[in-house]
């Protein structure tokens, strides 16, 4: 039975990022009693022999957060300028949302560039497409793709790379899917992101029309912002009023020498309240090519901790009410002591 | 279990000899016989495992054994090449190295002692391999053809917390916050609601915008009752967009809908078929009931036409088939009833 315990450890791995510990890597290897490594990793599948109550009682494992609003949550995920993150946001909150247990549906409505697939590592299972739906050759729940590693999660893509859209009522399709997604039989998800492609043209129209709040993602740049002001004027003419922002690829270190507008800068040009504040992370780039979102990572990262806290807040419909902006200059050899 | 152990062990080395002996039977010449020999003295050191080794680095009374086992062999076989005499030997040879008991029974039982710890150890590093070993079920969940949760493999996550977990160290003071061993401050958001309405005035005047609900092609004329804010001009050649709605909307909105059954257009498709079917067959049936001459010439003409068009395109050129559209497409009718 030890032979089926162990693998059973290293398969459930992805499923536990933030159990691990940090600093040192003694402590993941092998004492699996110590007193200390059981409080910070309960749910480690090497102390299974410890009653979960227990577990829990040493930390607040059962904190949740709250889902404030109506469900569907319709969230469209926009930017104005391309390239900024919409894509990599979308799936890191979406699987966040999945693992705090929230049934999500992920649109990709970038009809040209299709790639929400791809970060997600669902590429291969993509055989259906809203215009299949459209068409008649396929039922929804069959152009539904559902994430195996988190099986509330589904992702819908709306057209395959070559196939041309019927611009005219891409728009209408949208809101129809989100009726019938109400109405199915497992029950309406929770959220329903939409990936929305750069620019403002028919497939930005397309992708907004369904939404009822919007996630506004900008790098800390001009070219960025003054796109999202202008995405922003117009979802809000077009009556989208709950627009959070998320300041993506932020530098610390070239905020505090002053190169790179820092957040709180970010935040007085648009005015928007933060959902989050994502680093700039190189891990960013190695999750999206092994189609393996972020959020997902063991130990987690920087920038997959960020994502995890927007998606936090934006269940609880919250806003960042600081942020981190500078890094602390190192402190002296006494800071251990809570000297500083 | 000791002695056997060493019987195996002997009987390993005794068929490295054996090999090395067939060799040297071959190579005919003495120097060959000499370079093989030396190889093969060679190739016993590095071939010895460490369960072997230790025979060879043991203390004195082993080494004599082996020097007299090894000396007559090594002469027999140079002078005679005799096989079976050889075979007699080695299988011979173990024994006196066995029964010869007047060395301390130290030297054996550390052999067994060692050996029991190679064995021991073997077996440890086989186990732990086997959870790494490429295929196993673990792999399976990895790739995504097995799902977690179904399987029991790991359970969903528990709410532990973005904002309070050993990576995320809010101070008590929440001026500073500890992000995977970096020390960051943190700053206050200060937009208010005020701000946030003052720039949505702004924007609301710097960007006056309506959704638009009409989607033309460039160069299509404007249709009389429009309000011409509400049209979008797609250019004519957009990669991915076509303005033309070719899909029948409350067909697509069905479709949409849809819940289970057959997807409408297969079902249509197969409807379709089957009448055709159905029409052929009742054709056949009236064409026997009532032989009427004409019907039957008419039935018969297309595979006749079939045959002549056949054997006419083979004496005519390919261009000229077009010229003769009725007799290639009723070849073509005639060619699919068949199928049917
Ligand atoms: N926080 C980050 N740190 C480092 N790289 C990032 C970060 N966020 C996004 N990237 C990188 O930026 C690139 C563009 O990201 P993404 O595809 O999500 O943008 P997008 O807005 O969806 O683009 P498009 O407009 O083409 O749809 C990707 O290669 C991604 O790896
Ligand atoms: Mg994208």
């Amino acid at each position: 039975m030890l032979g089926l315990k162990l693998p059973t450890a290293s398969a459930s791995s992805p499923s536990f990022p933030r159990n691990t510990l940090n600093s040192t890597p003694a402590f993941l290897s092998n004492n699996f009693f110590s007193p200390i490594c059981i409080n910070v990793k309960p749910l480690k599948p090497k102390s299974k022999s410890y009653s979960t109550s227990l577990v829990k009682a040493s930390l607040q494992w059962n904190r949740k957060p709250q889902l404030a609003g109506e469900t569907p949550r319709v969230v469209v995920i926009t930017s104005g300028k391309g390239g900024v993150g919409k894509t990599t946001t979308t799936a890191n909150i979406g699987l966040s949302l999945a693992r705090l247990d929230f049934s999500v549906v992920a649109i990709d409505a970038d009809v040209g560039l299709r790639n929400l697939d791809l970060l997600l590592g669902l590429e291969n299972r993509v055989n259906y497409t809203v215009i299949e739906v459209l068409n008649g050759d396929c039922r929804l729940d069959q152009a539904l793709v559902r994430d195996k590693r988190w099986s509330n999660f589904e992702l819908l893509c709306i057209s395959k790379p070559r196939s041309k859209l019927p611009i005219g009522f891409g728009g209408k399709a949208l809101v129809w899917l989100v009726d019938a997604l109400k109405s199915r039989q497992e029950g309406s998800p929770d959220f329903i992101l939409i990936d929305c492609p750069a620019g403002i043209d028919a497939g930005f129209i397309t992708a907004i029309t369904p939404a009822n709040e919007a996630v506004l993602v900008t790098t800390p740049d001009i070219t960025s912002l003054r796109d999202a002001d202008r995405v922003t004027g117009l979802l809000e003419c077009d009556g989208i009023r709950d627009i959070k922002m998320i300041v993506n690829r932020v530098r610390t270190d070239m905020i505090k020498g002053e190169d790179m507008m820092s957040v709180l800068d970010v935040q007085e040009m648009l005015g928007l309240p933060l959902l989050g504040v994502i680093p700039d992370d190189a891990e960013v780039i190695r999750s999206t090519n092994r189609g393996y979102p972020l959020v997902l990572n063991k130990p987690p990262t920087l920038a997959g901790l960020a994502f995890e806290q927007a998606a936090w807040r934006l269940v609880e419909q919250d806003s960042m009410q600081a942020v981190m902006v500078e890094e602390e200059p190192k402190r002296g050899f006494f800071s251990f002591l809570g000297w500083s | 279990m000791g002695s056997a152990t060493i019987w195996g062990l002997r009987f390993e080395w005794i068929s490295v000899e054996d090999k090395s002996c067939i060799h040297n039977f071959v190579s005919g010449s003495s120097s060959g016989r000499r370079i093989s020999q030396f190889r093969r003295r060679n190739e016993m050191s590095t071939r010895c495992d460490a369960s072997r080794q230790h025979l060879w680095l043991k203390p004195k009374f082993l080494e004599a054994t082996a020097i007299y086992v090894r000396e007559p062999r090594e002469q027999h076989y140079y002078e005679t090449y005799s096989w079976f005499a050889k075979i007699h030997e080695v299988v011979r040879s173990p024994l006196p190295f066995l029964t010869n008991s007047s060395p301390s029974k130290f030297g054996i039982l550390l052999c067994v002692a060692i050996v029991v710890l190679v064995t021991a150890v073997r077996a440890f590093v086989v186990r732990k391999s086997r959870y790494k070993r490429p295929g196993s079920v673990a792999d399976l969940v990895r790739r995504g053809q097995l799902r977690y949760d179904s399987r029991g493999i790991s359970k969903p996550l528990k709410y532990d917390d973005p904002f309070n977990n050993p990576l995320v160290k809010v101070s008590n003071s929440k001026s500073t916050v500890e992000m995977c061993g970096k020390l960051y401050r943190l700053a206050p958001v200060t937009l208010t609601e005020e701000q946030q309405a003052i720039h949505q005035r702004r924007r609301s005047r710097a960007y006056r915008w309506k959704r638009p609900t009409m989607f033309l092609k460039e160069g299509d004329s404007l249709p009389p009752d429009v309000d011409p804010d509400s049209i979008r001009w797609i250019p004519a050649n957009h990669p991915f967009a076509t303005t033309a709605a070719d899909i029948d909307e409350n067909l697509a909105q069905t479709n949409v809908y849809q819940k289970r059954g057959v997807p409408s257009r297969i079902q249509a498709e197969h409807e379709a078929l089957h009448r055709k079917l159905e029409a052929l067959e009742n054709e056949q049936t009236l064409n026997r009931l009532t032989i009427d001459p004409t019907n039957g010439q008419d039935f018969e003409s297309p595979l006749k036409s079939h045959i002549n068009s056949n054997a006419q395109a083979e004496k005519r050129s390919i261009n000229n088939q077009v010229s003769d559209p009725d007799k290639v497409e009723s070849s073509s009718a005639s060619e699919e009833k068949p199928g049917l």
